[in-house]
């Protein structure tokens, strides 16, 4: 019996199969205007900005270890570039876009200057107030509607139907994929090294040498202008805007809701708890309250007992990675070690 | 070797599992489309949340329409059976919004009506107006439903039509109300940083240039953020002026904390006009002793001389039946949802066919007299606006609690003042 030389891999059989469907899931959702109905169109929509939402706090507080609860002060803001760029300037809605992922991330700044020098509990509560101030900055603001809010429909107006819903759609999808893409990329590379030494002991990856203050900007900024883009897109979808709306803390509650039911600190996590989060929410949403009351039960059941997520339990039972970032070595007798 | 399979196996179910249960509910079904001969009609409000009491009528009246239409509306001579397709806006104008694309993409309805402040109302208009679909709203007073959603008052809306009054009236009625009573016509101001607060406090379209020209002087500290709990420094800015007069226009919790700090720094006002706090028997009586004498704006009473279109009914009976029906006290949102089907189903009856284009337009040629009185578009004060009747009222503690009394018509004389009003004895 020969030993073959151990070769570290990076890329599983699962992780092949699921590109080749992942491709195909990608060509179809492009492709969606030409053969889905609106009302599944809008589906899609709402289900990739949510998992570019999810994928946002997963990338801030699974792997950077910053558990923000004020990412709505970054989605609200990027729904408000909606109406100082496009109410009052007139640019077109979908350029808005990336533009108000490059606002929010500069706004960030600021902000991320002042959080850092908190940590655990008061950097969490920290990020809250932040949003709160936002909030409350814009509702003061009387140019931009005050208190009251106001609509954003004229500057959808004149682009047609079609053009419009399948433009959202896939903006939507390079939100939602790009965000999924990017993380994993992020930990594939260099950085994510770092990242992953970072998330699992603050003090051993600094002493590794690794500048966790860098590591920690990085992922605050990304997940800044991750938010403001998808708050951009999503009240072009609502049409109308509000403080009380676009800064609601419901958005942080979903993106937390979320990664912890889908698995924590995975990039599969988020896309699977998206779906637990649409089906429940499909399956609920007409028992009112009560449907609040569920979540939340689901939400403490997996804290408690299945704090990996449902990602977390089937990855580690059926040894499936869709998204592999972990170099493996493979044939030391046959068997493999995780590095 | 054999062990690998069953994980693939494993892992081929898991996967498929997952697969099938959420493209089972995510992908719209298509026996849900409805038969042929079925009209939709979508309905948005608030049934859960902090404007909840604003849907209260809602079963109610669901149950009404549901009999009043059993045999079906006749369109372009064709009978239609008609569906009512509810949905909660959890008091949440984001919840609004996707609730009524909900309605148009999925549920594919013919006509949306909603109800009840705008947080409703505007994010379900501006949905419809932008998608095609003709929208009939109400409950929400027009200056902030209009002007709230850009609307321009030479070309207004293509698909959204709205009835209730306007700040005109509400001011109207309040001075009129206040000159009834020998007072030093200083009046405190409670409005809120909300769509509501922000145009009755507008220097230009709200409260104070009307009231200086009546000679009240305003004492306005500017927006609160609700919702709020310590009102003292109001209350110390109103004792500080000698304010006799509180007007405002805020949610009950926040009336409540005013009203009882008030009482507790013994500040004494001769009147208390407070709309949206107390226009619910509910929030009332949570008041005690001092809900006596609070007055507010009323847009619809057991004694409104108008009836139904749809069943017939007196605004008495309607009164009736419901507190039969449910052993709650009448309150105004009742006589406006009924409205809103009335003005729905009148308008379905004269369209030519179920065309969006054939109802829009037999919605715009509305003339209708409903139980909230005269609808008709064609006269408002803005295009795809009408405007309904405002009086004022008092609540005055009878035998059975307290209950709302019309003491003011100077707007509206159709309506039968019932008492005289009275400064509040505390």
């Amino acid at each position: 019996m020969t030993i073959s030389a151990p070769t570290v891999e990076r890329s599983t059989r699962a992780s092949l199969a699921g590109s080749v469907v992942g491709l195909a899931v990608l060509a179809a959702i492009i492709a969606a205007p030409w053969w889905a109905e609106r009302a599944s169109q809008r589906l899609l929509i709402e289900f990739l900005y949510t998992l570019a939402l999810a994928q946002m706090w997963n990338l801030l507080a699974g792997y950077g270890g910053l558990l923000s609860v004020g990412q709505q002060g970054f989605v609200g803001l990027g729904g408000y570039c909606l109406v100082v760029l496009g109410l009052q300037m007139g640019l077109n809605p979908f350029l808005i876009v990336p533009l108000a992922g490059v606002v929010t991330a500069i706004v960030a700044v600021p902000t991320g200057a002042l959080l850092f020098r908190l940590r655990g509990a008061y950097f969490a509560v920290s990020t809250w107030v932040v949003a709160e101030v936002l909030r409350l900055l814009v509702a003061n603001t009387a140019s931009v509607g005050g208190g009251s809010g106001t609509s954003i429909t004229q500057t959808v107006r004149g682009i047609p139907a079609w053009w419009r819903e399948s433009t959202t759609l896939w903006i939507a999808l390079a939100l939602g994929a790009g965000a999924t893409l990017a993380v994993y990329f992020l930990l594939r590379s260099r950085h994510g090294l770092a990242l992953t030494a970072v998330r699992d002991s603050e003090a051993a990856a600094e002493s590794l040498g690794v500048s966790v203050d860098r590591v920690k900007w990085y992922v605050y900024l990304a997940s800044a202008a991750g938010c403001g883009m998808a708050g951009a897109l999503i009240f072009i979808t609502k049409l109308r805007i509000a403080p009380e709306a676009a800064f609601s803390l419901d958005w942080t509650a979903t993106m937390f809701f979320i990664v912890i039911i889908g698995g924590i600190g995975t990039i599969e996590g988020p896309i699977v708890g998206a779906l637990i989060y649409f089906v429940l929410r499909e399956l609920l949403s007409d028992y009112g309250s009560g449907y609040m009351i569920v979540l939340g039960g689901v939400a403490v059941v997996f804290m408690l007992w299945i704090p990996r997520g449902v990602w977390g339990l089937i990855s580690s039972r059926l040894d499936l990675h869709f998204f592999p970032v972990q170099r493996r070595v493979r044939n030391l007798d046959d068997k493999e070690m995780r590095s | 070797m054999s062990n690998q399979f069953e994980v693939d196996n494993g892992r081929r179910n898991v996967v498929k599992a997952l697969g099938g249960l959420a493209a089972g509910t995510l992908l719209p079904a298509p026996w849900v489309h409805a038969a042929p001969n079925t009209i939709k009609i979508g309905y948005v409000s608030p049934q859960t949340g902090p404007l909840a009491v604003f849907a209260e009528p809602d079963a109610f009246t669901l149950g009404e329409m549901k009999k009043a239409l059993a045999g079906g509306i006749k369109v372009g001579g064709k009978t239609y059976a008609v569906e009512f397709v509810v949905k909660d806006s959890q008091s949440n104008s984001n919840r609004a919004a996707d609730a009524t694309s909900e309605l148009i993409l999925k549920d594919k309805v013919n006509i949306v009506v909603a109800g009840s402040t705008p947080a409703t109302t505007n994010p379900v208009a501006d949905q419809c107006e932008l998608n095609g679909v003709p929208c009939v709203t109400n409950d929400t007073p027009w200056q902030p439903h209009f002007f709230g959603r850009g609307g321009n008052p030479k070309t207004g809306f293509e698909w959204t039509y709205h009835f209730f009054w306007g700040l005109e009236d509400v001011i109207g009625v309040f001075t009129s109300l206040w000159g009834q009573l020998p007072t030093n016509k200083v009046v405190g101001a409670l409005f809120p940083n909300d769509s509501d607060g922000n145009a009755w406090g507008d220097a230009k379209l709200g409260f104070p240039p009307v009231l200086a020209q009546k000679g009240f002087k305003l004492v306005d500290k500017g927006r609160f953020q609700s919702p709020a709990d310590d009102f003292s420094a109001y209350i110390a800015e109103f004792k500080k002026n000698n304010v006799e007069i509180v007007t405002g226009v805020l949610p009950p919790p926040d009336f409540a904390n005013f009203w009882a700090q008030a009482g507790q720094q013994g500040f004494k006002p001769k009147i208390v006009t407070a709309a949206k706090a107390t226009e619910f028997p509910a929030a009332v009586q949570s008041f005690g002793p001092r809900a006596n004498g609070l007055s507010v704006e009323v847009w619809w009473s057991p004694v409104h001389p108008f009836s139904s279109s749809l069943t017939g009914v007196s605004s008495a009976q309607l009164a009736a039946a419901y507190t039969q029906a449910t052993g709650r006290p009448w309150a105004m949102p009742l006589a406006f949802k009924h409205s809103l089907f009335e003005v729905a189903i009148d308008a379905l009856k004269r369209a030519a066919d179920l065309k969006p284009e054939s109802i829009r337009n037999a919605i715009r040629d509305t003339n209708l007299n409903t139980i909230v009185g005269p609808v008709n578009f064609r006269k408002g004060p803005v295009p795809n606006v009408a405007k309904t009747p405002l009086v004022g009222g008092q609540w005055k503690k009878t035998a059975k609690g307290f209950e709302l009394v019309v003491v003011e018509n100077s707007l509206a004389p159709a309506v039968p003042v019932k008492d005289k009003f009275e400064v509040i004895k505390a």
